[in-house]
């Protein structure tokens, strides 16, 4: 029989299964701290805080984020299947809060999202490629609203794709994404240490002479205008402490997720569960942390590392200051990929490697969705949202309600990111929010302990101490203090985008929309005799 | 009116069962209906060896020195929902050498249990004014059907056609084939063939209730991780698949009842209409000790409200 040799015996029953693959959990957790979609676009961000550096960013960045992975793993494996935030939320801190948190963090602020995916497909994909073969004007298309309105309703119509075949079908394609990804990522690694500044240089010359029409030496251009815009980095090897600090609530935008989605099943083991879903998250986190300081160093060596700040720093002022910004030689989002592939004057070559990288998008896409979709179907069976939000069409099996909530208000958001002047920095708010859910789950973890004795005295995580204390509630003091020090410079800092009135003003608009939603479930539901009270009430045991 | 609750797949999780049994007074209940799948999956032996206790439990090692540590231990072992033996050191050896021995234990203790158990369910609900029905499920030994059939408060449901007062239910814990090859899994056309005998036996089959502890094939109610062939979660856990009966969807979708009650797939916890039947499946996580379940106002023109719980 399983398990005897263990100490134990286990008899014919069903849901006995084995541990599942490390690996498997490992990719999920890598997807979705995505080093190449949301990691190279936010990096490029890195000029907004001048003083700083990115490489001892993202390293401290993981470091903390580690905390938060120790206190999702003590979670998942004390209520593993129970479904998320939302569930573990409500049953340590109670139905309303979690709602509001829940939906926020996981409904709402992911129609958001769809314009940012969309805003990277834009600059990864059809950018590059579309230059890459020959349509400069094309490319930049995909840079304007419509572009990115467009972009938007691409990733849309891909998610919605993975929700109709389901989660196997989308695990199975983003596996293959994965490996494809990590071949182009290798290619890509592999240019940049090959190749010499002086080859780069020449590179970056010859085609933004032959695809957009610049001349000159380029390279030193770019240089100088942004040295003339008034960016001066300190150089590579100067890595303060103080400013790079500075750039972590930026860096969380792909660190933060190494528990998105994370699920685990198998009920006779125990530690070996904590241990497990632990690892998937925590390696998912640091490989993408060490590719990030190997990329940083590549880029150093072969690009410039004054180049690759300058030339970022001059396409956001494009952006954000177009009144003073340089003109760009090459105009384009200076995607490290594209400039890598320029090292070999090929076009069928450099085509090749962006598809490859291109799957990194393709494979991680499907994740805007799929946390929103549990949440909703939670909420429904709680009775908080209809039931229709919970139908899944009988012929196809696909989850209707589900996605009208999800996709018809995306549009609208990726319309108004689109066309409405100043809607995009609400966007901005899209790490905000789920942070804020975070901070609600990591702070009922931390009272799990006590607020839940039972529950949690018979998880994996009660024998996890540090000084006596339970390790679940050392790792989230750490992280509720992290996760407040990034709300207080989102909040009172100008250089995250988000510190002003009317995207607080936003902000309080969707909690009041889930607050409200709530409210009037709970008054609906109690003329219906449903008390949504009761829903997590503990029974008496004696 | 009938108000009913009703849960599933405990486990052998002590917790779990004396909260269905207080769950009537909890929810202002009046008829209480436990799924099937009671038994627990797992045996824990605790190993006497030179005057101490050891015991492997959820991968620690323990070793146990004082009656209070063990009998604490065992208590532990119970809320999850297994077995916990006091062996000897030989008799540990003997066991893992010997899986007739093992099943023999197995059986020796899960009665045990179940005797205990159902003593605690004559004291605590004797006396009130609720029936309590339990259906054994797949997982569960043919010999517990017989002590259920003895107790005086705890009613056998399995294969019966009982009137809850105005609504009449159908009850069968057996399911379709699952890899596992437990005790009451049949084809699917003896699956058939066991639900059409006690549909033709209700008066009103549109106003009855089927408590049948598979869900329907396709249901949102089924869908359990995908396994590779060696019973291994396939991406993580990630993936899932329905595994429910096409014979309980076909019978749900012939008679329609107002209402089908569904377990046997812990991960599908949710609702779902077929056809006028509202199909419930509540989940289970008996091995954190929460009760999950259903709570249901129901009469013969339909049910008039439900709550999915986690108490």
């Amino acid at each position: 029989m399983a398990g005897e040799t263990a100490g134990y015996f286990v008899r014919r029953a069903t849901g006995l299964v084995r541990a599942w693959s490390g690996f498997d959990a490992f990719i999920y957790a890598f997807f979705s701290v995505n080093f190449v979609t949301l990691g190279m676009y936010i990096m490029s961000f890195g000029p907004f805080v001048p003083k700083g550096h990115l490489l001892p960013a993202a390293v401290i960045t993981g470091v903390l984020v580690t905390f938060l992975v120790i206190v999702y793993a003590g979670l998942i494996a004390a209520m593993p299947r129970a479904g998320g935030d939302y569930v573990w939320q409500s049953r340590i801190l109670g139905g309303g809060i979690a709602f509001v948190l829940a939906v926020t963090g996981w409904w709402f602020i992911l129609w958001h999202w769809v314009p940012i995916y969309g805003n990277i497909l834009s600059i990864q994909f059809f950018g590059p490629i579309l230059a890459t073969l020959g349509r400069p004007a094309a490319a930049q298309w995909f840079g304007t609203p419509s572009g990115i309105f467009v972009s938007s309703l691409v990733v849309l119509a891909f998610v919605s794709y993975y929700i109709a075949i389901g989660m196997e079908g989308y695990a199975r394609i983003q596996k293959a994404c994965f490996w494809g990804g990590l071949v182009g990522l290798a290619v890509v690694f592999l240019l940049l240490l090959v190749g010499s500044q002086p080859q780069f240089q020449q590179a970056f010359n010859r085609e933004a002479v032959r695809l957009f029409g610049a001349s000159g030496d380029v390279y030193a251009q770019t240089l100088e205008a942004s040295t003339k815009y008034g960016f001066t980095p300190p150089p590579f090897g100067a890595m303060p402490l103080g400013p790079s600090i500075l750039l972590i609530p930026m860096l969380v935008f792909y660190l933060l997720w190494p528990n998105w989605g994370a699920t685990l099943y198998g009920e006779v083991r125990g530690a070996s569960d904590y241990r497990r879903v632990f690892s998937g998250m925590f390696w998912g986190l640091w490989v993408t942390v060490a590719l990030s300081v190997v990329f940083f160093l590549l880029v150093a060596k072969t690009m410039g590392w004054h180049f690759y700040l300058a030339a970022n720093s001059n396409y956001w002022a494009t952006i954000y200051d177009p009144k003073n910004a340089p003109t760009l030689a090459v105009p384009l989002w200076p995607y490290p990929a594209l400039l890598a592939t320029w090292l070999v004057n090929n076009r069928a070559f450099q085509l090749i490697v962006l598809l490859l990288m291109s799957l990194w998008f393709w494979g991680w896409s499907g994740t805007v969705f799929l946390s929103s979709t549990r949440v909703i179907f939670a909420a429904a069976f709680d009775r908080v949202l209809p039931e229709w939000a919970a139908s899944v069409s009988p012929k196809r099996h696909v989850p209707t309600g589900a996605l009208v909530l999800m996709v018809v208000p995306s549009v609208v958001v990726s319309y108004l990111y689109a066309y409405q002047p100043g809607f995009a920095t609400l966007t901005l708010d899209a790490t905000l929010v789920i942070a804020v859910t975070y901070l609600g789950s990591v702070f009922a973890a931390t009272i799990f302990p006590w607020r839940r004795s039972q529950l949690y005295a018979s998880s994996p995580a009660a024998r996890y101490k540090v000084a006596g204390l339970p390790l679940i509630s050392v790792a989230g003091v750490i992280t509720i203090a992290f996760l407040l020090f990034n709300l207080w410079k989102w909040v009172t800092d100008a250089t995250y985008g988000v510190n002003n009135r009317q995207s607080g003003y936003y902000m309080l608009i969707l909690y009041a929309l889930a607050l409200v939603i709530y409210i009037i479930a709970r008054v609906v539901r109690s003329r219906q005799g449903i008390d949504l009270a009761r829903i997590h009430a503990q029974i008496p045991v004696e | 009116m009938i108000r009913l609750f009703f849960a599933t797949d405990i486990h052998g999780s002590e917790v779990c069962w004396r909260k269905f049994l207080n769950a009537g007074a909890f929810y202002r209940a009046t008829v209480l209906i436990l799924g099937g799948d009671m038994t627990g999956k797992a045996l824990i032996p605790i190993v006497l060896d030179r005057g101490r206790w050891e015991v492997v439990f959820r991968d620690d090692r323990h070793v146990l020195e004082t009656e209070e540590e063990v009998r604490a231990m065992e208590d532990r072992i119970a809320a999850r929902g297994y077995y916990a033996v006091r062996v000897s050191r030989e008799e540990m050896t003997a066991l893992q050498g010997d899986a007739a021995r093992v099943e023999a234990l197995f059986a020796e203790t899960m009665q045990r249990t179940l005797e205990r158990w159902l003593d605690l369910a004559e004291e605590k609900l004797r006396g009130q004014h609720l029936r309590c029905f339990v259906c054994p499920g797949n997982d569960d030994r043919f010999e517990v059907d017989e002590l259920i059939g003895r107790s005086r408060v705890v009613e056998l449901a399995e294969g019966r056609v009982i009137d809850l007062g105005g609504v009449e239910m159908i009850s069968t814990g057996w399911s379709n084939p699952t890899p596992w090859q437990t005790y009451r899994e049949c084809p699917e056309e003896d699956l058939r063939t066991r639900i059409e005998q006690m549909a033709r036996g209700l008066r009103a089959p549109q106003q009855s209730v089927f408590n049948l502890h598979c869900p329907p094939y396709r249901s949102q109610l089924d869908e359990a991780p995908a396994l590779d062939q060696d019973l291994r979660p396939l991406y993580g856990g990630q993936a899932v698949r329905p595994v429910g009966s096409t014979a309980v969807r076909d019978a749900i979708e012939q008679y329609q009842p107002v209402l089908s009650l569904h377990g046997h797939i812990h991960e599908a916890r949710g609702a779902a209409r077929l056809g006028r039947t509202l199909a419930l499946n509540p989940g289970s996580s008996y091995e954190t000790g929460v009760l999950q379940g259903a709570l249901v106002e129901v009469d013969p023109g339909g049910v008039r409200s439900y709550m999915l719980v986690a108490g």
